[in-house]
């Protein structure tokens, strides 16, 4: 079995965040992280491989600098990795994204693809929809678990209330969520390893892409501004002996929580 | 001159942070409240292979250098320092002592579970009237058909009595040098060896969640089999495991120091008095920078000893050098991130009271600060 894990590098949760005069994020190498979305479908992948045997490759769109990104999924226990990396992709959008790496895997070919549910850097979350349409494979969006046997997949999809059972033939591609498990930490064999394992690197050319398709100019996506969220949260302090036990316990009644 | 970490060394160094932000702080107050020792986290670090860091993976490590598993420690002693010195205990005097000195057999028997974590061990070396003058250990063996009988006492043995201890290695005397030094020599004490008793562990002022513990040896008998290097070698051998611990330690205690600031600067920007935060007050502030200038240099110290030692040079004057530094160094640290946090600094629900006590110790332990300055002048 071939599974193949989409990953992304974005800047660290915690980076201060700072926009371009193109209103493009400021990405800087030293915040860059695996989005931790994906650290779940990295982990899934390797779970899966872990019970049927096969093939674990990392994909990945982005600077040549993110093989430092694929490095920590390959210290995870990922076999090798693939990089799509050209010049001619900067600014592309989810759409164009989707479209190279929809070729990539095409490339590389697969029996699951795994996703994480969005990044941590826009949220987006709409790639792994946009690949499966590219590639005319189903999606298994949502996921909290998944069976796989070699033919077919089942996840339990996420839903408002409970989950639904959702089945496919594989190949398939599916996009987990948090709640799936918990991402190991790399071993330190595997950080040994990782050095010695093969990042391949694809360019548009090498996946036959014309780029006047992809990158800025082609994208149907533009952000024309970006400001600050402030939230304000605000909470309600009861003080003293004037019955602020017997309001807090109204809070909670009203809330429904006794 | 180049001072980049190599990729290895920087993901070692992430991912010891993450695990120690993730895993040991959030239980670091409870192990020091308790005393409990982590067999939670120990294991987890077993798994991970963080137990036999610098060893060659043919003897079950993860082949990492010994910077490596400096940048490890130091990370992990900023989570905790109990869980650090266990880590460093069980690695630099423990498993170490038998990568250099054993045998091929007794690196298979004894490293190769060592070294995947799957026993801590101990090494015994200070004894009740041994301490910085180690030389004049009073535990003696003597051997009588083939067999050690080994008689005296070692006290505060970290590691000595987990449930996942496998044993101890202690130096004894085994007669006299042609000068007239006592002859010292490495023996292997398995857990569970008729007549090693290994006493209740010590109350302690920090390091509280370790495992430290008085040994004694009534008439223990271990086979020839159990001789660690040759007979009056053992001197040479605890020299060279401590001048290397001593670089470890130096790690440890850079990870205790950026710990106090961590926690100083976290709560300086949030307490508020005269109207604005603390650190607003230029006071606090040079206090910060002293504590981030002394980190730095006692950081790059130990880099250097570390190189030092990984490229083969003589080590021991800059091992000295940064143990002395660094733990110098985190006590002024600790000492500062009490004041800046006021009398909530002397309240145990805040970090920095525990990193005051912890720190004490990082002065006396593999060698005081004065037996530092000793070795230090003996090498100008
Ligand atoms: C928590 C903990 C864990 C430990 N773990 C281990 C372990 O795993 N294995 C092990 O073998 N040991 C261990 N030790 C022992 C430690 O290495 C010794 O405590 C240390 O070397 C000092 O010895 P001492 O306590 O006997 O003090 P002493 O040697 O009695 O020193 C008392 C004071 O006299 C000073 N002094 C001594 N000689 C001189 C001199 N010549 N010139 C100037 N000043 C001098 C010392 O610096 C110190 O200030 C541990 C200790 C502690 C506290």
């Amino acid at each position: 079995m071939k599974i193949v894990m989409c990953v992304k590098e974005t800047p660290s949760t915690t980076a201060e965040k700072r926009f371009g005069a193109d209103m493009r994020l400021e990405r800087r190498k030293e915040d860059a992280i695996i989005n931790p979305f994906d650290e779940y479908s990295i982990e899934e992948g390797l779970r899966q491989q872990e019970k049927h045997g096969g093939e674990t490759i990392v994909l990945s769109m982005g600077p040549a600098t993110a093989t430092d990104t694929i490095r920590k999924a390959l210290a995870m226990g990922a076999d090798r990795g693939v990089l799509v990396s050209d010049p001619a992709l900067a600014g592309s959008d989810a759409v164009a994204t989707a479209r190279v790496l929809a070729a990539a895997l095409q490339k590389i070919g697969f029996d699951l693809v795994l996703f994480g549910s969005a990044a941590a850097d826009a949220y987006g979350g709409i790639v792994p929809s946009a690949v499966a349409e590219f590639l005319g494979l189903p999606l298994l969006s949502f996921a909290t678990k998944l069976d796989e046997d070699g033919t077919t997949a089942k996840i339990e999809r996420q839903a408002e209330v409970g989950y639904n059972t959702v089945e496919t033939q594989t190949p398939a591609l599916v996009s987990v969520m948090k709640s799936i498990n918990e991402p190991r930490y790399p071993s330190m064999k595997g950080i040994m390893q990782s050095k010695k394992k093969t990042i391949d690197t694809m360019s548009l050319a090498d996946l036959g892409i014309e780029s006047g398709t992809v990158g800025a100019g082609a994208s149907g996506e533009k952000a024309l501004s970006a400001e600050k969220i402030t939230t304000q949260r605000k909470g309600e302090i009861y003080m003293g002996n004037d019955g602020a036990a017997e309001r807090v316990v109204a809070f909670l009644v009203e809330q429904k929580v006794l | 001159m180049d001072f980049s970490l190599s990729d290895e060394q920087e993901m070692i160094r992430d991912m010891c942070r993450e695990f120690a932000e993730e895993e040991i702080k959030p239980r670091a107050e409870e192990l020091d409240r308790t005393g409990a020792f982590p067999y939670y986290i120990v294991r987890k670090m077993a798994n991970l292979g963080l137990l036999g860091l610098p060893f060659p993976e043919e003897y079950g490590g993860a082949g990492a250098d010994f910077l490596s598993y400096c940048l490890a420690l130091e990370e992990i002693g900023r989570g905790d320092a109990s869980v650090g010195i266990t880590m460093e205990a069980h690695t630099s005097l423990g498993a170490t002592p038998f990568y250099l000195f054993g045998t091929e057999e007794q690196k298979q028997q004894y490293l190769v579970p060592l070294a995947r974590g799957e026993q801590l061990w101990a090494f015994g070396l200070t004894e009740p009237n041994a301490g910085s003058d180690s030389a004049g250990t009073e535990t003696r063996a003597v051997k009588s058909n083939g067999v050690w009988h080994i008689n005296g006492a070692k006290n505060f043995i970290t590691n000595a009595g987990t449930d996942m201890t496998g044993g101890v290695t202690i130096t004894a005397v085994t007669g006299r040098q042609s000068d007239g030094h006592k002859q010292i020599t490495n023996f292997i004490v398995p857990q569970g060896t008729p007549g090693y008793l290994i006493g209740n562990p010590y109350h302690k002022m920090g390091w509280k969640a370790s495992d430290t513990r008085p040994l004694s040896f009534e008439d223990c008998q271990v086979p020839d089999a159990n001789r660690l290097g040759d007979e009056g070698d053992g001197f040479r051998q605890f020299m060279s495991i401590l001048n290397a611990g001593r670089i470890a330690i130096a790690a440890l205690s850079v990870g205790l120091a950026q710990a106090c600031l961590d926690e100083s600067l976290k709560y300086s920007r949030e307490r508020q008095q005269f109207g604005r935060p603390i650190a607003a007050f230029q006071t606090i502030q040079f206090k910060l920078a002293d504590m981030a200038t002394e980190i730095e240099l006692a950081r790059n110290m130990y880099y250097k000893a570390a190189w030092l030692h990984m490229e083969g040079r003589p080590y021991t004057r800059e091992a000295s050098m940064a143990k002395l530094f660094a733990s110098e160094t985190a006590k002024r640290c600790a000492d500062q991130a009490v004041q800046i946090h006021g009398g909530y600094g002397f309240m145990d629900e805040y970090p920095v009271s525990r990193f005051w006590r912890n720190v004490k110790v990082h002065e006396i332990g593999e060698g005081t600060s004065e037996v530092q300055r000793i070795l230090i002048y003996k090498n100008l």
